[in-house]
């Protein structure tokens, strides 16, 4: 029994910390989504009325297909050149150790720094991008303010920023598989790429789950670069859920609004991971 | 004997130490004034602030952050009533969202007297509900303006001209700024006869608003009716974009600071722009055009007006320190200190620092700013204009894009806020 309590006892501050850092701001943050929750007015119970008006809401969905296409892209790409990055610098050659710290500086830059470094890049008055565009074609070139561009101009600094933690991540993944599978493939005289797509692959699976899982709830909450960037534009071509929800909320000072497309975000992220999670099942 | 002066004296000491200890106790605070890091207020935090310490034994703390991230920390503050700040400085447009959410004190209550040397105009946005104008839903039309916040800095937009361009002065109207624009612009020298703030939102909406004003147009009508798609409205954005021509590439994502160096580096001929660019105009170190630029009230087509933007400082409800933060804005608000801050290079808020011969040779651009406060229009006095900004802002920059299309974009931008409006309860059913 003594014991009993003194694990309870050992137990408490951190519990109760948990619940005070997590727990309550989720559930604030449901109490105001049922809230008609402006500045100026009194908060009022409104059940599930912002729900409704949600799911009526060309802009916000607009929003979560802007950040589902972004999503899409930047891990899928980031995937594709992490996978490759492993797996040309697995094996020990000179200059290996200065190759790959140098693949890392972007990833621990921060974020708002990464968009300021890429605002002077596409910067259509001095950016460098725009300079040499200019240069070469003798057209004048502003890559942010085009429709059309703005928005994989982001997911190229994404991938810029996050393809090191791709890389890192699958590069440790692809170094701990056992040796002896390998060898044996080769002994029997199989080609390079029947090695990675029968063992290479299927054995990472595990790790390429939460590489991909980790990046994708990342990218569907990306905010800093977008702030910087674009600030959505031009138009509401890179509006970007997060975005809408941080103005909603803080700009137009509609709370319980705001509070309702955060709630609906984490459960779309709730379910995507969920899938995902299925869909590894017996690797992650 | 001896025993009595000494008790005598032991009390007067104890008095003397008790009521010294009183006072310095009451000046040992320390006044936290939270701000948006503008450089519009780096004279005042840096020049004035040490010498309101110097000058009342009280400690102040500057405590700033960028636009979006300020605003963030003051609702919050103001919501929980944290009490982490004693005085906010916003954005005029934010006083309706304070002010109605009870973040602010009431400076009448606190005992501030407002006297005729402010100019009428800045001290009116102080005020809630607004003194003139229309009242946003669910408040009383007869209830009485209470004085929550007072200007700190008269930031107003005036239109920065190159004299060496518009040698017979100042453009009279809309039409004189697009002729010179046509005859002198020549974009291989990056020469251009106009520059914009065209990123969506609040940028492209505060060098609209101007023209919008200036043909004629209007945000709302009676009743809080959009009309930003009147005829005046689509004449008014149809000029915006055909300045387009004789701008930089680029222009929809530009923001006052990429507008203010296109000026500054000499490539433009003129901008409407806060007068918190003014200083730097004139500064070698930023800029390559120092006393060629030239300041006046925006041009006239039907109207004359300039954009009103200034920064107000209210007293947070929740202010741990209220008489010492009532005391820095009766300091600041001082004739002197006003007059001072002006030969500064400052821009006051009382009609006698502006006034002052000093100052005004010094800073040729006051009679301008001055002038243009007298003609301004601030945004409309509501705590929902952000969303209505973004929804006009978002258009605007849609046409601007596509270097066309105003009616349809107006349209667009009527109809969405007219939905949002109704929705907020802005119109009877």
């Amino acid at each position: 029994m003594r014991n009993r309590l003194l694990y309870w006892a050992l137990l408490a501050p951190t519990a109760l910390f948990a619940l005070a850092m997590t727990v309550l701001p989720l559930v604030y943050s449901l109490r105001a989504s049922l809230q008609e929750f402006r500045l100026g007015r009194p908060p009022a119970f409104v059940g599930l009325q912002n729900f409704q008006a949600l799911l009526h809401d060309s802009s916000f969905h607009s929003s979560l297909g802007t950040t589902l296409i972004y999503t899409i892209f930047a891990t899928g790409i980031e995937f594709l050149l992490g996978l490759g990055l492993a797996l040309l610098l697995k094996e020990e050659f000179p200059f290996l150790k200065v190759i790959r710290s140098s693949l890392i500086i972007p990833m621990v830059i921060a974020p708002i720094v990464v968009g300021i470094i890429w605002r002077l890049l596409y910067s259509a008055d001095v950016g460098l991008l725009s300079f040499a565009v200019q240069a070469l074609t003798g057209k004048s070139f502003s890559v942010l303010s085009d429709t059309a561009l703005a928005l994989p101009a982001l997911i190229l600094v994404d991938i810029w920023e996050w393809t090191p933690f791709m890389f890192l991540i699958l590069l440790a993944g692809i170094q701990s598989l056992p040796q002896e599978p390998f060898e044996a493939a080769r002994v029997d005289g199989a080609s390079p790429w029947n090695i990675f797509v029968n063992l290479t692959l299927p054995m990472l699976r595990p790790v390429i789950a939460v590489a991909v899982l980790i990046r994708a709830l990342d990218a569907f909450t990306v905010f800093d670069q977008v702030f910087v960037l674009t600030q959505g534009g031009p138009g509401t071509a890179t509006e970007v859920a997060t975005l809408m929800i941080y103005k909603t909320a803080f700009r137009f000072s509609q709370f319980g609004y705001g509070a309702a497309m955060a709630v609906a975000v984490l459960v779309l992220v709730a379910c995507f991971s969920a899938a995902v999670t299925r869909a590894f099942k017996g690797s992650v | 004997m001896i025993r009595r002066q000494f008790l005598k004296s032991s009390l007067g000491v104890t008095a003397a130490v008790a009521a010294s200890s009183c006072g310095s106790q009451d000046r040992r605070v320390k006044l936290t004034i939270g701000a948006d890091a503008d450089p519009a207020v780096d004279i005042l935090k840096d020049d004035f602030l040490p010498l309101f310490e110097k000058d009342t034994g009280i400690r102040a703390e500057w405590v700033e952050a960028d636009y979006s991230g300020w605003l963030q920390k003051a609702l919050n503050d103001g919501e929980t009533k944290a009490g982490a700040f004693d005085i906010y400085v916003m954005d005029d447009l934010w006083v309706p969202q304070f002010a109605g959410s009870g973040y602010l004190a009431n400076l009448d209550e606190l005992g501030f007297q407002v006297d005729g040397d402010f100019v009428p105009s800045a001290l009116d946005l102080g005020y809630w509900p607004p003194k003139i104008g229309l009242r946003q839903p669910g408040i009383d039309i007869r209830a009485k303006p209470v004085l929550y916040s007072l200007p700190l800095i008269s930031d107003v937009q005036l239109l920065f001209y190159r004299r060496d361009i518009y040698t017979a002065g100042a453009p009279e109207t809309w039409n004189d700024v697009l002729r010179m624009a046509r005859q002198k612009s020549d974009p291989s020298k990056r020469r251009y006869g106009w520059v914009t703030r065209g990123v969506k939102g609040n940028p492209i909406m505060n060098s609209f608003f101007v023209l919008l004003h200036d043909f004629g147009g209007d945000v709302f009508g009676e009743h809080w009716k959009v009309v930003c798609n009147s005829p005046q409205a689509v004449e008014a954005l149809e000029f915006y974009l055909s300045l387009l021509a004789y701008e930089p590439q680029g222009v929809a994502e530009f923001d006052s600071d990429q507008e203010g160096e296109t000026l500054l580096q000499g490539n433009a001929f003129a901008a409407t722009m806060w007068t918190g660019w003014c200083h730097q105009i004139n500064d070698p170190a930023k800029s390559r055009v120092v006393g060629e630029i030239d300041f006046a009230v925006p041009p006239k087509k039907v109207n004359r007006v300039a954009k009103l933007g200034l920064f107000m400082a209210g007293i947070a409800a929740s202010a741990p320190h209220k008489p010492e933060a009532m005391e820095f804005l009766r300091w600041v608000s001082r004739p002197d200190i006003q007059i001072r801050y002006a030969r500064a290079g400052g821009m006051p808020y009382k009609l006698s620092a502006f006034k002052d011969e000093e100052a005004r040779a010094r800073f040729p651009y006051l009679g301008a700013a001055l002038e243009a406060l007298t003609v301004g229009v601030a945004s409309p006095r509501i705590s929902d204009w952000s969303k209505v900004e973004d929804i006009l802002g978002t258009e605007l920059n849609k046409a601007l894009l596509e270097k066309g299309n105003a009616k349809q974009h107006l349209d667009a931008a009527t109809a969405e806020a007219t939905a949002f409006l109704k929705n907020a309860g802005y119109y009877a059913e």
